[in-house]
């Protein structure tokens, strides 16, 4: 039995309660889109306006990218003194977006005391392009949620076709461990069990049976269709706290904008890297790819590099040091090799 | 105008005749699933029935990168261009229109940029009409139509028994009379036929409210609806690669030891370093400006300089935008 | 004849390099065209710029501080800020450069026809006032204006540019200059006190008289309100904007202020068409 009403509507109420008791200035939760299949951001300022909110299969943003922009001071000193307080913002969280959060929270990124964590306990989020690959030949007028948890999409031809839920959801919904915020101020929904641990795993142990030159194949998918646009970028909360991309940098030029094959496989080669023990594998990078990408086809690895070298997995404990900045006497040094 | 009729059976004939005088890109399902303009030949059929292309066809006029000027030993030379001409099946007919806008840009303005003169001039555009556009499509909003002809040689319209090709151009003039022994003479029923197809494909687009924008968005200038709607543009650039008519590049140089490139990408104004002057100024330092910029120019600023609008109702920002900004929305706003 | 690319560059090489300020990070490079006939085609009217190419390094627009009657070469005066003008002040007379150009809107020299100049210049952008006062005094154009007044003013008496030829301006009899400094950190004869100071002493009369302003933005916005005082009608005072800029030929659509783009409708403006422009800039 979906839960989304009763959600949408404890949210509703929380969002008006703190922004009419001033225990935020800002609400960030989601709001109806103009096409199906997806949601817009809300930044909700007006109690009264709270209505606006909507829980339902298609809360896949992750509003954790928000959240250093907001607290970012401004880099001219003269502004930086005249800038507004940093607002409180309460903020709509799902397991992955939570795990962001921590992550930020770990690099100081973001202050804990200026944010009110609305958890909610997520079934999963429609991927819109396997939805939309799903009814096929027919284009969607509507969709909604039936009383299941599938969706319902109302098509061209007047008629309704249901899509399994798990059909439809993102990858890396398929992969989340840990679908329930585990860092919350306000926690909504039965908590949902993660998939088994090792479901990314197995993606990554499928794709390394496979000869060299299958590998790179699959790379190649990646490398030959990738724009340069940099949305994988742009959506990731890990990114987002950072105030000059390497990638942008012009002293040196350490990267070309172009998509030729070095420049392609170096932009997301030095991506993984940088990401390293910071992706919480929240797929706001696949989910922004214009391409529809496995942008996360490196990160996934990487992810699994660091918790079997260090055991350490970003976006769980929010006071944890985070492990490319931590050292510990005991820490595998089985790659150090004579000289 | 020409109008001609070519049976479906004979489609895969025409596409090998165009195959002996250029390379052509037809509408295919790439590896990914998504259709796109794919060399000839595909191994697979050449479709019919899609939506529209991921990436517009702008790609083969000003693409993503592109060598402008080689070095060697510190001198610079041109590089050339391929020389062989194009044939572009299946445009729909709001990216052959956003060919006009790139014009604008590209051919009327003083100085001509050759290397987009090149291109425009070596490609054939055929363009395919729209018979279910998308919801996110609104081409007749904007001065198109899912049968308009506007930038293309010869637009084709399907019908039952093949496909209408009514030549727009000379060009697409010459390219029929040199098919003639393809080609049928079409009924009155035929041509009745594809009209109603089109006028039943116009019946079904959401208007959206571009209107008189120009003299609206110079009174909205200092609208709350620019920071409202733009505090949650996150800079992502999809919005402008995937644009037929966007047409921002950077420059940049790639050499070493004396020898390499100057090469122009794609750029888009919604990046936060788009206009970051050396000194740290920006003059438009927050997604609230870049969102405004980004209107600006598509309904006011070209409307001022063009006559026209820079946006063909193509619907890609709408449909790919990752916060579903929707420019629909804020056209609605400004009044 | 086939029209020329406008992405490449025209060779020249630098035939000497003029250090301008105690600082020493304005350089004036003096550049020769390798081929003569680029020479003869590169026809540019003061106001206008060019954008300096690097190999390797990539381009930079600079206004062009030579007057088209100053014939053999054209002069840049760059400031050392980033990246391309590092690598240009590293570079000695005989290294090659190339130069795109000319481009932008030059200043409105059919309607300064017959009027008296009023020529404002702070600091660093002076520089394509100096092709403009150059131009006016040449023997062949003086007649064809009124009476020409300029002040210029820098921080201190080192950072003035261009100082033989201000000396020499001073000591002719068919234009006023009076320069001033912040701060006269040695001896100093002329004015003290910034450009908007001496504006307001001199009082020049606005009849018949466009003015022309150049400087940082501090300085333009209480220029402004001076010439205002002073009974200056907006479309009687011109500015040149500088923008980030990459094609410089209206093309890669970064430097628009409105529907205007800077390096092709301007970069000269004249006060009420930047008016009518949104304060995007």
């Amino acid at each position: 039995m979906t839960e989304s009403p009763q959600i949408e509507s404890r949210l509703r109420e929380t969002a008006s309660g703190l922004l009419r008791e001033k225990k935020v200035s800002l609400f960030l939760g989601y709001e109806k889109a103009t096409l199906p299949f997806r949601t817009a951001p809300l930044f909700l300022t007006a109690a009264d306006e709270a209505e606006r909110l909507v829980w339902n299969p298609f809360c896949s943003a992750n509003l954790a990218v928000y959240l250093p922009r907001l607290f970012k001071a401004p880099a001219d000193a003269r502004e930086a003194k005249a800038a507004p307080a940093p607002p409180t913002v309460g903020v709509v969280l799902k397991g992955c977006d939570a795990r962001s959060v921590v992550a930020l929270l770990q690099e100081r990124q973001v202050p804990r005391e200026k944010l009110l964590l609305v958890g909610v306990a997520c079934p999963g989020m429609v991927d819109r392009r396997k939805a939309e690959r799903a009814l096929g030949e027919h284009a969607c007028l509507g969709a909604g949620e039936d009383a299941r948890g599938n969706v319902r999409a109302v098509v061209d031809d007047g008629t309704e076709v249901t899509l399994r839920r798990e059909q439809i959801v993102a990858d890396a919904c398929l992969e989340c461990r840990a679908p329930t915020p585990a860092l919350h101020d306000l926690l909504l929904g039965t908590p949902v069990a993660g998939k088994q641990a090792d479901a990314a795993r197995r993606r990554v142990a499928e794709l390394e049976s496979k000869p060299l030159d299958a590998r790179w194949a699959r790379f190649q998918e990646l490398a030959a269709r990738c724009i340069r646009c940099n949305a994988c970028r742009q959506a990731c909360p890990m990114c987002a706290g950072c105030k000059t991309c390497l990638l942008d940098q012009t002293r040196p030029r350490w990267i070309g904008a172009g998509t030729d094959a070095s420049d392609v496989a170096l932009y997301h080669l030095l991506r993984a890297f940088h990401l390293a023990g910071r992706c919480t594998g929240c797929g706001a990078c696949a989910r922004a790819c214009p391409m529809g990408l496995d942008v996360r086809l490196l990160s996934r690895k990487m992810s699994q590099e660091v918790e079997d070298l260090y055991g350490f997995r970003p976006g769980e404990a929010a006071d944890a040091t985070p492990v490319l900045s931590a050292f510990s006497l005991d820490d595998s040094q089985d790659f150090v090799t004579e000289p | 105008m020409t109008e001609k009729k070519i049976p479906q059976a004979s489609l895969d004939k025409l596409l090998a005749r165009l195959q002996e005088r250029g390379t052509v890109y037809a509408p295919g399902r790439g590896a990914s699933g998504d259709v796109a303009l794919l060399e000839m030949p595909q191994g697979e059929p050449v479709l019919q029935d899609y939506g529209n292309f991921a990436l517009s066809p702008k790609a083969f006029f000003l693409p993503q990168t592109q060598t402008l000027l080689r070095f060697r030993d510190g001198k610079a030379e041109e590089p050339s261009p391929p020389d062989r001409p194009v044939f572009l099946v299946g445009v729909r007919p709001c990216d052959a229109a956003a060919l006009l806008a790139l014009d604008k840009v590209f051919l009327d303005g003083d100085p001509r940029d050759p290397y987009y003169e090149h291109f425009r001039a070596k490609a054939t555009i055929i363009a395919l009409a729209c018979t279910q556009p998308m919801a996110s499509c609104f081409c007749t909003s904007v001065g198109g139509g899912p049968g308009d002809g506007a930038g293309a040689d010869v637009l084709a319209v399907g019908l039952d028994t093949g496909l209408l090709l009514r030549a727009q151009t000379t060009r697409g003039e010459e390219l029929l009379a040199s098919l003639a022994d393809l080609l049928a003479e079409p009924t009155a029923q035929d041509s009745q036929e594809a009209d109603e197809r089109i006028r039943a494909a116009e019946g079904q687009l959401a208007p959206a409210r571009a209107d008189d924008s120009a003299r609206r968005l110079r009174e909205a200038y200092d609208a709350p609806l620019w920071a409202a709607a733009g505090q949650k543009c996150l800079g992502c650039g999809t919005c402008s690669f995937l644009c037929p008519t966007c047409h921002c590049f950077d420059i940049t140089d790639e050499v070493r030891n004396g020898a390499g490139r100057r090469v122009r990408t794609w750029d888009c104004c919604a990046y936060p370093l788009f206009t970051l002057h050396a000194s740290g100024h920006n003059p438009r330092p927050t997604p609230k400006e870049r969102w405004r910029q980004r209107l600006m120019h598509k309904f006011r600023y070209a409307v001022e300089n063009h006559g026209r609008f820079f946006c063909v109702g193509c619907g890609r920002c709408i449909r790919n935008c990752p916060v579903s900004l929707d420019l629909r929305t804020a056209l609605k706003e400004i009044s | 004849m086939s029209v020329r690319n406008p992405y490449l560059p025209y060779p020249t090489r630098i035939e000497a390099v003029a250090i301008e300020n105690g600082a020493r990070d304005i350089k004036t490079f003096r550049l020769a065209f390798e081929d003569p006939a680029h020479a003869a085609e590169f026809r540019h009217l003061p106001g206008q710029f060019a954008e300096l190419s690097l190999p390797g390094v990539g381009e930079a627009p600079f206004g062009i501080a030579s007057s088209p009657t100053e014939a053999g070469y054209i002069l840049f005066s760059v400031k050392r800020t980033g990246l391309f003008t590092g690598e240009l002040h590293s570079l000695e007379p005989g290294a090659p450069i190339g130069v795109r150009g000319p481009m932008g809107k030059p200043f409105p020299w059919e309607r300064m026809e017959g009027r008296n100049l009023l020529i404002i210049g702070g600091g660093f952008a002076f520089t394509t006032l100096r092709a403009a006062v150059k131009y006016v005094l040449d023997p062949a154009n003086r007649p064809r204006f009124g009476s020409v007044l300029v002040i210029y003013g820098a921080r201190t008496p080192d950072e003035l540019m261009y100082k033989d030829e201000l000396a020499a301006w001073q000591a002719r009899d068919d234009l006023q200059v009076h320069l001033t400094v912040d701060v006269a950190d040695k001896p100093w004869a002329h004015h003290v006190g910034v450009v908007t100071k001496v504006l307001d002493g001199l009082k020049p009369s606005s009849e018949n008289t466009l003015a022309i302003a150049c400087g940082p933005p501090i300085m333009i916005r209480f220029t402004l309100l001076s010439l205002a005082n002073l009974g200056f009608s907006d479309d009687a005072v011109i500015l040149s904007l500088e923008m980030r800029m990459k094609c410089g030929i209206g093309k890669c659509g970064r430097c628009n202020i409105g529907s205007k783009y800077v390096c092709r409708d301007g970069p000269v403006f004249t006060r009420d068409e930047l008016k009518a422009l949104p304060a995007e800039y």
